[in-house]
């Protein structure tokens, strides 16, 4: 075959017109997954039922919808709500003994004379009368549980139920500058708080880098049940002091980078400041006898009134040619002596076009507060402060989750998340005392956790 | 050469181009390749990618925080478990679960 | 599209893209044809991602156009004789191809794959009987159609076929998509529509090769393409003697007949697939007056007989 090339002489209009007709037809961008333009949404409604599940201990279940609207191309207003219902048991802090252990704590309080008919209260607790001074007009009623031996003491009344919500606002003052600011409520049976933030970034580079700043203030009030106890006072019925506040400052500056195409890396610093009753209120330390190690006495625990926390989290997301891994990691330490590392991975695995699934890890390492005491023993000096609280005790946690996610359309997707979380600390510490050394003091603590999202944009 | 750049004067801006990847940078990881361009500051822009290189960053899942409302439930989870807290952001509001 | 194998990928002797050494290749099928992409650069994940978008998008295309599975195309297709309402990307294509009808006095017309129904090319070398040929005629001729942007309306029994000026168009698409992902250099080849984005990195030009009509499979000529565009339309494989004139199977949508004495290949280079296509197409629907349409209008071509 010959290949003869050929050109022509004059000019006639065909080729030209195809030549600018097919240039016409390229120009329009069609070449786009879909085939209709898509309008960007400017509501968002993104919603969340989860239910928290911890092996014999508390249950929850927690609705949550967060609404998001574009008034204009810059600005954008935020509201939530959620709401959680926690029952179950948590942890009293005392140590388990050989033998069965009673606590007793305030329940209600009522005028002298009236007639007491019901007999237990929440939890499996019996209801006591206690017996009132001369003179008093009322008489407090408390709500006594027995423990029987070597197990570990559970307050099984346990109960909760929380409102939350918040307002925020986003503005874009320039191209590059963007402000937003929010406050919040929060109200259970037994605390409140609210909140107001602030923050500013502005980007840099093209949009490349961002630096962020922001500032939260947050006041709350504690009002507990059978009132406020005095710091390490004997646990007993007899009706507590009053409302304790705490008010809190947290200041965040980050910087986030594009480092390439794939890769998006953020670095942030956050320090806060917290002066206040940060004591859980219903939490005991036990005292034990120094040869026998049986409780002796059970006192309420104490924590610092200041606490001062930093922290660095450092945050990416790396996008493979069709996966994505998110990965992160914190640092974190307080003046209470507490200091953890946490790694985050997440690796979305994107099976077609559609719909994903997440593998989950992570991992969290504390160590103990310098307050921490798994117990007190009876002749030695009592501490300032005392917590026997294993969350701030030394352990680490693993959690395992898996997501799957799919789209409901362009803009709304449908998610479902299962997770298991075990947290593991020393049981047996070295230097345990008597029937103290074949407790399990920090049982593990194990957690399912089942979370599905919906999120619509319209 | 504008795409074969090892090192940066203070003045010389560094495109960081899909193609660019000099032959004699192709064996260093990228992560690597990044830190020393932080490290190794010298008012050279290597970071980051031209505007029409952030289709990818564009992505929902691409977002530092792409599902807010998760994390706002995860953190609150491991605040109450946990004796660390934030980091991140704040979340609204506290409670007294820790 | 169509994707009678037979038919369209061995229509036309084709082109193929010489890769480098250092080369990403990406290879797959799409509209019934062997597909190439070929990115000029060492980073492995840019080859494959470049060869993903590509891939993507002409997949996109063959399942929208697609004549046999539910699509756009099918979907015009069966509701003939009602109003349709068109997206965007198929009213520019129908813009296009009334534009292309227009230039070509009825030759190019998207409305001809009815003819089908009269010409089987089976090999057997019959021809339909005249009665059924006016029958069929009867469905063809783009001016039975009603087209108000977006509002598309053929006659009962009509059909579109945009086979003529798919695999070009998507050539087009798909390198102007993977051109907003990358700026190094690159090649789309779908079954010999091929096209790049300009030079190689280093400067020097691609290589391409056309494949020998007599002997499938040898290159007869090798061409180095810098910029722009290549389309072959051809006639090569199957065609009709009947008294002394050879019939190809490309039909002349106002007659409803073969043309006849069409070159066996032509080849066209331009800025765009598109408009190589094209003119390939409308140079073969002339027949033996090919050539000079090609030369009236100053078209870099080769025909072959």
């Amino acid at each position: 075959m010959q290949l003869k090339a050929k050109t022509g002489t004059t000019t006639p209009g065909v080729r030209r017109a195809l030549a600018a007709a097919a240039a016409g037809l390229l120009a329009s961008g069609h070449a786009k997954a879909q085939d209709a333009p898509v309008e960007q949404p400017s509501t968002t409604i993104d919603s969340a039922l989860l239910f928290y599940h911890e092996v014999n201990r508390v249950q929850a279940i927690e609705p949550e919808v967060n609404v998001s609207h574009k008034i204009d191309e810059d600005s954008t207003f935020i509201f939530g709500i959620a709401a959680d219902s926690l029952t179950g048991a948590t942890p009293l802090g005392a140590v388990p003994s050989t033998l069965p252990q009673t606590y007793v704590r305030p329940y209600k309080v009522i005028p002298l004379g009236t007639p007491v008919t019901v007999t237990s209260a929440s939890g499996g607790s019996t209801v006591v009368i206690i017996p009132p001074p001369t003179g008093a007009k009322t008489q407090t009623l408390g709500a006594s549980t027995t423990v029987p031996p070597n197990t570990y003491p559970l307050d099984r009344g346990f109960y909760d139920q929380r409102v939350a919500a918040h307002l925020g606002w986003e503005q874009a003052l320039t191209q590059t500058l963007k402000l937003d600011g929010g406050v919040a409520y929060s109200k259970e049976h037994d605390y409140r708080s609210e909140s107001v933030h602030v923050g500013l970034s502005q980007d840099f580079n093209a949009h490349n880098t961002t630096v962020s700043a922001a500032v939260n203030y947050e006041s709350n009030l504690s009002f507990p049940i059978g009132g406020t106890p005095a710091p390490l006072t004997v646990m007993n019925a007899d009706w507590k002091g009053p409302d304790a506040s705490l008010h809190e400052v947290d200041a965040v500056v980050g910087i986030t980078q594009v480092m390439s195409r794939r890769w998006l890396a953020t670095l942030s610093y956050s320090y806060s400041d917290a002066h206040g009753y940060q004591t859980d209120p219903y939490k005991i330390v036990s005292v034990v006898d120094p040869v026998s190690g049986q409780p002796t006495e059970q006192l309420y625990e104490s924590r610092p009134d200041l606490r001062r926390k930093q922290s660095l989290f450092f945050d990416n997301k790396i996008h493979l040619p069709s996966d994505v891994i998110a990965a992160s990691m914190r640092a974190y330490k307080d003046d209470w002596g507490i200091k953890s590392v946490t790694a985050d991975l997440r690796y979305r695995w994107q099976m077609g076009p559609d719909y994903y699934l997440e593998p989950h890890l992570r991992y969290y390492s504390q160590g103990a507060a310098a307050f921490f005491h798994y117990y007190l023993v009876s002749g030695e000096a009592i501490p300032e402060y005392a917590s026997a609280d294993t969350r701030l005790a030394k352990f680490h946690a693993q959690t395992y989750g898996l997501k799957f996610g799919m789209p409901v359309d362009e803009t709304s997707e449908v998610n479902v998340r299962i997770e298991y979380y075990d947290q593991h600390g020393n049981g047996s510490p070295a230097g345990a005392i008597g029937q103290l050394q074949q407790q399990n003091l920090f049982p593990d603590l194990k957690a399912f956790t089942l979370l599905f999202g919906f999120t619509y944009a319209f | 050469m504008k795409n074969n750049c090892n090192l940066c004067s203070p003045n010389l801006l560094c495109e960081r181009r899909v193609d660019a990847t000099a032959p004699t940078m192709a064996w260093l990881p990228k992560a690597l390749l990044a830190a020393l361009a932080v490290a190794g500051s010298s008012g050279c822009t290597m970071l980051g990618a031209k505007p029409w290189e952030h289709d990818l960053l564009a992505e929902h899942s691409m977002q530092i925080d792409s599902y807010p409302l998760e994390t706002t439930i995860d953190d609150h989870i491991y605040f109450s478990k946990e004796g660390s807290s934030g980091g991140r952001s704040f979340a609204g509001g506290g409670c007294g679960c820790n | 599209m169509r994707f009678d194998a037979a038919a369209e990928a061995l229509t036309s002797p084709r082109w193929t893209a010489t890769a480098e050494r250092h080369d990403r290749a990406t290879q797959f099928t799409a509209m019934a044809s062997p597909c190439l992409v070929l990115v000029d650069t060492p980073d492995d994940w840019v080859g494959a991602e470049i060869g993903e978008i590509v891939k993507a998008e002409a997949l996109r295309i063959e399942a929208k156009f697609s004549r046999y599975r539910p699509s756009v195309i099918t979907n015009i297709n069966q509701n003939s004789g009602r109003s349709i309402e068109v997206d965007a990307e198929t009213a520019d294509l129908i813009d296009y191809s009334v534009l292309c009808y227009n230039l070509s006095d009825g030759l190019f017309d998207i409305t001809s794959g009815a003819l089908r129904r009269a010409w089987t090319f089976d090999g057997s070398g019959t021809v339909p009987a005249a009665a059924r040929l006016r029958q069929v005629l009867e469905c063809v001729g783009w001016h039975r159609v009603t087209w108000n942007r977006p509002a598309l309306t053929l006659a009962a029994g009509m059909e579109l076929d945009f086979g003529g000026i798919g695999k070009e168009y998507a050539v087009d698409r798909a390198l102007a998509l993977a051109q907003e992902h990358t700026s190094t250099a690159l090649l789309v080849n779908f079954g010999g529509d091929l096209r790049v984005s300009g030079p190689r990195r280093d400067g020097s030009a691609w290589r391409v090769a056309i494949e020998d009509v007599d002997r499938a499979g040898t290159a007869a000529g090798l061409l180095e393409l810098s910029r722009g565009a290549l389309a072959t339309s051809g006639d090569t494989y199957r065609h009709v003697l009947k008294d002394g004139a050879r019939y190809g199977h490309v039909l002349d949508p106002r007659t409803g007949w073969p043309v006849v004495d069409a070159p066996r290949a032509v080849t066209v280079h331009a800025d765009t697939c598109t408009e190589a296509g094209l003119l390939a197409k409308l140079a073969l629907l002339r027949g033996a007056g090919a050539e000079d349409f090609l030369k009236l209008e100053k078209v870099r071509a080769w025909c072959s007989r």
